[in-house]
């Protein structure tokens, strides 16, 4: 059985799944930079090597992520939308919902019991409710982002933000520290600004079935907690949630490969 | 150079002969039009007068003044890849939530590139903001405004309130431009105007044909802005039967837009992006027809020369676009169904709140229906306003919806 490989380059970071059958063999990630196809290149090279196969080995690559474009090495080039749908499903079969928050943008997606994007509502243009706005926040309040998303895992006030213009919430931040409000109660208050701004574009989708949790910022406890919260139900959070894009995009190049379908085609 | 009349009497035949190589005959006559147009607004033989894109066109055909409709003028310099300096100039001026047209607009004037008016008439009716942006241009140019304020729904009693309101609105121009307004002059020009009816009938029928025979990038361009500016004018009664004819030979021949079309689209809101952008050519390229495009629905009743102001206004009335959202949502329905598409694009255009304030409901009534539906945000004029990658993602993941039913 072949090997297939997903490669996500996203805006802050890239990932790579290489997957064989139903078993990842490995996954890399570093951040993305100024050089989107250097990254994916070393970040394909080092999951290559961790699985011990060379790129000739492989059935397939599909790309995905903002990055999809420039490629090289990939195939075919899928949306993180169905991907982060077929990798959310994979995970977790019950995935009805996939709330997909990266580092530039933020997606609500609502899928079939295949996996399949039944319809999806994304962020506009502007930062708000994404990763970035949150290391710039980080970044104004002079922690660090694993500190950030602990503090607001454990507040137990949260001050209004107002603002979700990156810019203008970055000083309304900065306001509220020089009036002494407590830094865990801003931050808890920034984090349920997010979410109500994802509850908002998840409301306009059928909410049904269960709700995956993907992207870097669901590995941000605080912003586990918020949606939690604010949405009233559970959520899956795969282990990695980062790589659900990398995934996704394996799994479609696996199953989208010819030697796969004419397997596919004479049940074997 | 831009403002001398004499400068589109040269250019039409200039461009006539350089356009002969287009096979695409109505093209050539939009290309003729808007060179008289202009050549009849910039050369000032006779008044001038601006109106808004949803005002009546063949009230002013019928005074025998020249309509200048300012939002198609940025849509061409959008085309032409201009617009960013004047709607940067235009934004000083206005607010930059308002339109990018009418900042567009506005910046032009600054610049002092557009024919100066004699009059300015415009109407609320779709357009929330027009009525005040036509008065500040009035303002600027030192010029009369006049405007008509259709009422929200229907019904006699509203048909009679509007009638006088157009009745008035045309008598004080006729009074103020010095110009005669003749009821059989009006009649003429619904003469026409039916003529017209008949053929967009047609074309309309004809592009429910499988493969769609015309694409919906040029319906959203020249097709639209013909729709908007010709109704009452020889050419547009010209153009409209040469597209009929365009598009029969293109049915009879079995011969789509595209090579190979998978899927039948609607696209939704009466532009598109003008300035250079991708969407259409990926559309092409992923096999998305663009069948059917909202400005083209006739939604009007059959023109009566016989009775010109009451035509008149029931086309103003009965605009769908206008008053309640079911109406709307009743024309979308009945587009989706004649023209068998499995999908609805909705251009939300920037700062255009007549159309994006019930794109949500209508996505709703759309999927009731079992088609997808991508709601598309981003401008009709301002590049500034396009973010390509956010607009391709969405896109693409629109078509591979499309592709995984």
């Amino acid at each position: 059985m072949r090997a297939f490989a997903g490669v996500d380059v996203g805006s802050l970071c890239t990932k790579v799944v290489i997957l064989r059958g139903e078993e990842v063999l490995s996954w890399s990630l570093r951040r993305t930079g100024a050089d989107p196809v250097g990254a994916a290149r070393c970040c394909f090279d080092e999951a290559l090597a961790r699985a011990g196969l060379q790129e000739g080995e492989l059935g397939g690559v599909v790309a995905t992520g903002y990055g999809r474009l420039r490629i090289p090495f990939a195939s075919r080039q899928v949306t993180e939308i169905t991907c982060h749908a077929r990798g959310a499903h994979f995970l977790f079969p019950k995935t009805r919902t996939v709330i997909d928050i990266g580092g530039q943008d933020a997606k609500v997606i609502a899928l079939d019991e295949r996996g399949k994007v039944l319809d999806f509502v994304m962020n506009d243009k502007c930062a708000a409710g994404t990763g970035r706005f949150l290391e710039v926040m980080a970044q104004a309040l002079e922690m660090e982002i694993e500190e950030m998303a602990s503090e607001a895992a454990t507040a137990l006030k949260a001050v209004p933000i107002s603002s979700m213009c990156t810019v203008f919430a970055e000083s309304e931040v900065i306001s509220l520290v020089a009036e002494g409000s407590r830094r865990d109660e801003i931050v808890w208050g920034l984090h349920r600004a997010i979410a109500r701004r994802i509850l908002g574009m998840a409301k306009r989708l059928p909410m049904k079935g269960e709700v995956t949790f993907t992207g870097g910022v669901a590995k941000n406890r605080g912003m586990v907690r918020a949606l939690r919260e604010l949405l009233g139900m559970p959520l899956n959070i795969p282990h990695e949630p980062q790589i659900v894009g990398a995934l996704g995009a394996a799994l479609l190049a696996s199953s989208t490969s010819p030697s796969v379908r004419a397997a596919e085609r004479l049940k074997i | 150079m831009l403002r001398a009349g004499g400068l589109y009497r040269v250019l039409r035949p200039l461009l006539a002969l350089y356009l002969l190589k287009e096979r695409n005959r109505p093209y050539r006559i939009w290309v003729s039009f808007l060179c008289r147009i202009f050549e009849g607004a910039y050369g000032r033989k006779r008044p001038v007068v601006w109106v808004n894109a949803f005002f009546p066109v063949e009230a002013i055909y019928a005074l025998g003044a020249v309509p200048f409709i300012p939002e198609i003028y940025a849509s061409l310099v959008a085309y032409f890849d201009l617009s960013r300096g004047p709607i940067a100039l235009g934004g000083t001026k206005l607010s930059t939530d308002l339109c990018s047209f009418f900042r567009c607009v506005m910046g032009l004037a600054e610049e002092g590139v557009l024919p100066e008016p004699d009059l300015v008439i415009s109407s609320s009716h779709l357009c929330d903001g027009a009525n005040k942006f036509f008065s500040e241009l009035a303002r600027f140019y030192a010029v009369d405004h006049l405007f008509l304020d259709p009422p929200y729904g229907g019904g006699d009693k509203a048909k009679v309130y509007l009638l006088e309101q157009l009745r008035y609105v045309m008598e004080e121009a006729s009074r103020r431009l010095g110009l005669p307004l003749r009821d059989e002059a009006l009649s003429l020009v619904l003469h026409r105007t039916r003529h017209i009816w008949h053929f967009m009938q047609e074309v309309n029928r004809l592009r429910q044909g499988r493969p769609s025979p015309f694409a919906g990038s040029e319906g959203l361009s020249y097709v639209a802005g013909m729709a908007f500016y010709s109704p009452g004018s020889e050419e547009g009664v010209e153009f409209f039967r040469a597209l009929r004819d365009h598009i029969a030979v293109r049915v009879r021949g079995g011969k789509g837009y595209l090579p190979r079309e998978r899927f039948r689209v609607l696209w939704l809101h009466h532009i598109r992006p003008y300035y250079p952008n991708s969407i259409f050519s990926f559309l092409d390229a992923r096999g998305i027809a663009v069948a059917f495009e909202e400005p083209n629905y006739l939604w009007w009743p059959e023109p009566r020369p016989e009775a010109p102001w009451e035509s008149l206004t029931d086309k103003l009335l009965c605009n769908p676009w206008a008053g309640p959202l079911e109406r709307r949502l009743q024309a979308v329905r009945e587009m989706a169904l004649s023209y068998g598409v499995q999908g609805a694009i909705h251009f939300s255009h920037w700062g255009c709140r007549q159309s994006t304030g019930g794109a949500v409901q209508l996505g709703e009534a759309l999927k009731e229906m079992g088609l997808l539906y991508l709601l598309l945000p981003g401008d009709g004029a301002d590049p500034g306003n396009y973010s390509p990658g956010q607009t391709l993602t969405r896109l693409q993941a629109f078509a591979e919806m499309l592709e995984s039913r």
